[in-house]
């Protein structure tokens, strides 16, 4: 499988160098240049005070975590990988980040990461996004990676809840951060009594939550995060994307990792994995619809936002930030214009006469 | 327009943190020095190691200094700094008979071996606010005289019950290795050593308010302490030549063992038992403990017996991270609510400002 040799390949980086912040900021590097991994910060008590004292990242191991514990994400990952849709636990660190902040998310981009890549990460849409900010701000300083806005520069994005608009390759990686692991939550918050129900492909509470939404409302009333089914056999959330989002997931060409930090649990979507939201054959899966076009682009084919501005106007502006500006210059541009081929599928295909609301 | 994009990044972000580091200094007094953060507010410092899983009074004392008074926050320090340490070896398992006790108070019993210590304690104190506290340094224990004659081992009081055959083993005694529930992820039925470990590093509030509900009704477990100790437990490790085992160090910790007459339970009418163990002083955390132990290890319907449920929810980390990552925008998201909740009211008939639909629309984010 390509995608295992890729995440092989990433998991043989063995790091060279530390970041060059960890070395910048003290004066006593001697005990430390030698060393590879942590094992050298421990080497004596004064070392490890002194990087205590220090308010730089001196002492900390390449990409911050040590090396037991990436290698120990990347199984999780490799894991993962061979069981598309399945929620493999892993024993998530704690991290320098909040919980529920994306700490899975930076585990698994951290474990991926070498100085070779080009790491960009996005937060509702947006790199400019403070928490997004943050994150950039660890990788940059711990793994010494190239960071970037731009989607098609990048060979890792880590994202919160959005699947960028520009069609993404096989040379990618897409970390998506996750709140929420386990769809079959909404039914029973037994995560022990959900995995029975995946062992044994039991999905028929979940069948019964769906119809019942029907029943009572007439269509289904999952906003974010619709549970999908991956190639035909584990139910899966795709984390709190927006419906618009999720056909992005089918026979891509990318591989999608998902991790939860908080819950210690990751899973993935290879490439050219099914990828098939949960719907009856009378109520289809439907995404966001939009009545307007871009405020800023004119884009009609992204996932829009309203905005409630300070004189009481509504407006629509395209959520994906980064694509969004290039369309500012050239609206004109295609999600696949970075591609040798044209007419990618990636995303909802154009709506129809107005049938979907 | 009125509209500005919402960027931010790092120089917000930078601002953000002098602004919090100003308060710090806004007052214009003398900053706290990590010694008196040790030494005068131990409780906080006991808190924040407890629950940062790390026995490290100095280290707890700057994240409290730094997280300006949130043991949370602080706990959350020292648990994102432990992460990053190498794993040199561990510890012989200790007796806590072994523990040099400065506290020791049996309510099982009037009298017991060794008797009772009440130490350094308030809880027979008026709480009366003092008016006279500011410019106090005397110490009041100056002119006491005490026989300077060595400490002596206290035995436990359940090893009373014990030899009377009156108390049931729990599950996993002879668990060989200890679960590292730092290093391994906890799926359920865990081993009770996990379950003790997680427990240990609950949130003070949350093990409380959980160990409470089953004394306020909701559970069967209200447990008679055998005895609650605060003392010093002798830390050994085996050296590394000669293979004996060596004392390093030593930690403070509060210990409780509590006796549940559940016998109802039980083919045999046995006492049920419950531990609890903590960094530091904190009694409150350590009894609540051994309900939580005692409950999980009975079952049972009612929230503190349902091992998953405590488990999943104890963690302070874990739990505030959560809750304030609502702060966090979400109006990707919420775009995919509102566009379900307004499908639902095309097809309910509403409009725009009728009455609002009732549906819940989840997003699960």
């Amino acid at each position: 499988m390509t995608e295992d040799d890729q995440a092989a390949d990433r998991s043989g980086q063995a790091p060279d160098s530390f970041a060059a912040a960890a070395n910048a900021e003290t004066s006593d590097t001697s005990s430390r240049d030698s060393a590879a991994g942590n094992s050298g910060t421990a080497n004596s008590v004064d070392g490890l005070l002194a990087s205590v004292d220090d308010d730089g990242l001196a002492g900390y191991n390449y990409a911050y975590l040590d090396e037991h514990t990436k290698r120990e994400v990347r199984r999780a990952v490799l894991k993962a990988i061979a069981i598309p849709g399945h929620q493999v636990p892993f024993a998530s660190r704690p991290m320098p980040l909040a919980r529920g902040w994306g700490t899975g998310g930076i585990q698994t981009s951290l474990s991926l990461l070498g100085p070779e890549d080009t790491f960009k990460v996005i937060d509702q849409g947006s790199d400019e996004s403070v928490n997004a900010a943050n994150i950039r701000r660890l990788a940059d300083r711990t793994a010494d990676v190239e960071t970037t806005t731009d989607t098609t520069d990048a060979s890792v994005i880590q994202t919160r809840h959005r699947i960028p608009e520009e069609v993404m390759t096989e040379d990618q990686i897409l970390v998506l951060q996750v709140p929420t692991t386990d769809p079959l939550r909404k039914v029973d918050g037994s995560d022990d009594a959900n995995r029975r129900r995946h062992a044994h492909k039991n999905y028929s509470k979940m069948w019964v939550y769906l119809y019942e939404n029907v029943v009572e409302w007439g269509e289904i009333q999952i906003g974010a995060a619709y549970p999908v089914l991956v190639n035909d056999r584990y139910l899966m959330s795709p984390s709190p994307v927006p419906r618009w989002d999720t056909p992005k997931l089918d026979d891509a060409d990318t591989l999608f990792l998902f991790a939860a930090g908080r819950e210690a649990r990751i899973y993935a979507v290879p490439p050219h994995t099914d990828v098939e939201p949960l719907a009856f054959q009378d109520r289809s899966f439907q995404v966001e619809r939009f009545a307007e076009a871009c405020r800023f682009c004119g884009s009609r084919d992204t996932y829009l936002t309203e905005v409630e501005t300070d004189d009481g106007d509504r407006l629509f502006a395209c959520n994906d930030t980064s694509f969004c500006e290039k369309r500012q210059d050239n609206p004109e541009i295609e999600k696949s214009h970075h591609l040798d081929r044209s007419g990618v599928e990636w995303g909802p295909p154009p709506a129809r006469g107005g049938d979907d609301a | 327009m009125g509209y500005v994009a919402v960027t931010a990044g790092e120089e917000v972000i930078k601002r953000a943190e002098d602004l919090f580091e100003k308060r710090r200094v806004e007052g214009n007094d003398d900053p706290v020095e990590i010694d008196q953060v040790a030494n005068q507010f131990g409780r906080l410092t006991s808190q924040a190691m407890g629950e940062g899983g790390l026995y490290a009074p100095r280290l707890a004392a700057r994240a409290v200094k730094q997280a300006q008074g949130e043991t949370t926050e602080a706990a959350f320090l020292l648990r994102a700094y432990r992460s990053t340490l190498e794993r040199w070896d561990y510890t012989d398992p200790v007796n806590p008979s072994d523990m040099f006790a400065t506290r020791r108070v049996s309510p099982a019993y009037k009298d017991v071996p060794g008797g009772q210590i009440l130490g350094a304690t308030k809880d027979y104190t008026q709480r009366l606010l003092d008016f006279g506290l500011d410019d106090d340094t005397s110490d009041p224990t100056v002119d006491w005289d005490v026989d300077k004659e060595s400490p002596q081992r206290l035995q436990n009081v359940m090893d009373v019950l014990r030899e009377d055959g009156l108390v049931a083993d729990q599950p996993g005694v002879d668990e060989d290795e200890p679960f590292d529930s730092t290093r391994e992820p906890v799926l359920f039925p865990a081993p009770r050593s996990a379950v003790l470990q997680e427990l240990a590093r609950g949130e003070t509030g949350a093990i409380t308010a959980l160990g409470y509900s089953s004394l306020r009704g909701y559970g069967s477990v209200h447990p008679t302490l055998a005895e609650v100790r605060v003392g010093r437990l002798p830390v050994r490790i085996e050296h590394p030549y000669t293979g004996d085992p060596v004392e390093v160090t030593s930690t403070e910790v509060t210990e409780t063992e509590a006796v549940v007459p559940v016998y109802a339970k039980r083919d045999d009418p046995r006492f049920a038992f419950g531990y609890g163990l903590t960094f530091g002083r904190n009694e409150r955390k350590a009894i609540g403990m051994s309900i939580l132990d005692a409950s999980i290890a009975l079952g049972g319907e009612e929230p503190a017996e349902d091992e998953e449920f405590v488990l999943d929810v104890i963690d302070g980390i874990d739990s505030f991270g959560f809750i304030e990552h609502l702060k966090l925008p979400h109006y990707v998201t919420f775009q995919s609510t509102l566009d379900r909740i307004r499908a639902l009211r095309r097809r309910a008939g509403a409009t725009d400002n009728a009455e609002p639909a009732t549906a819940e629309v989840s997003d699960d984010d």
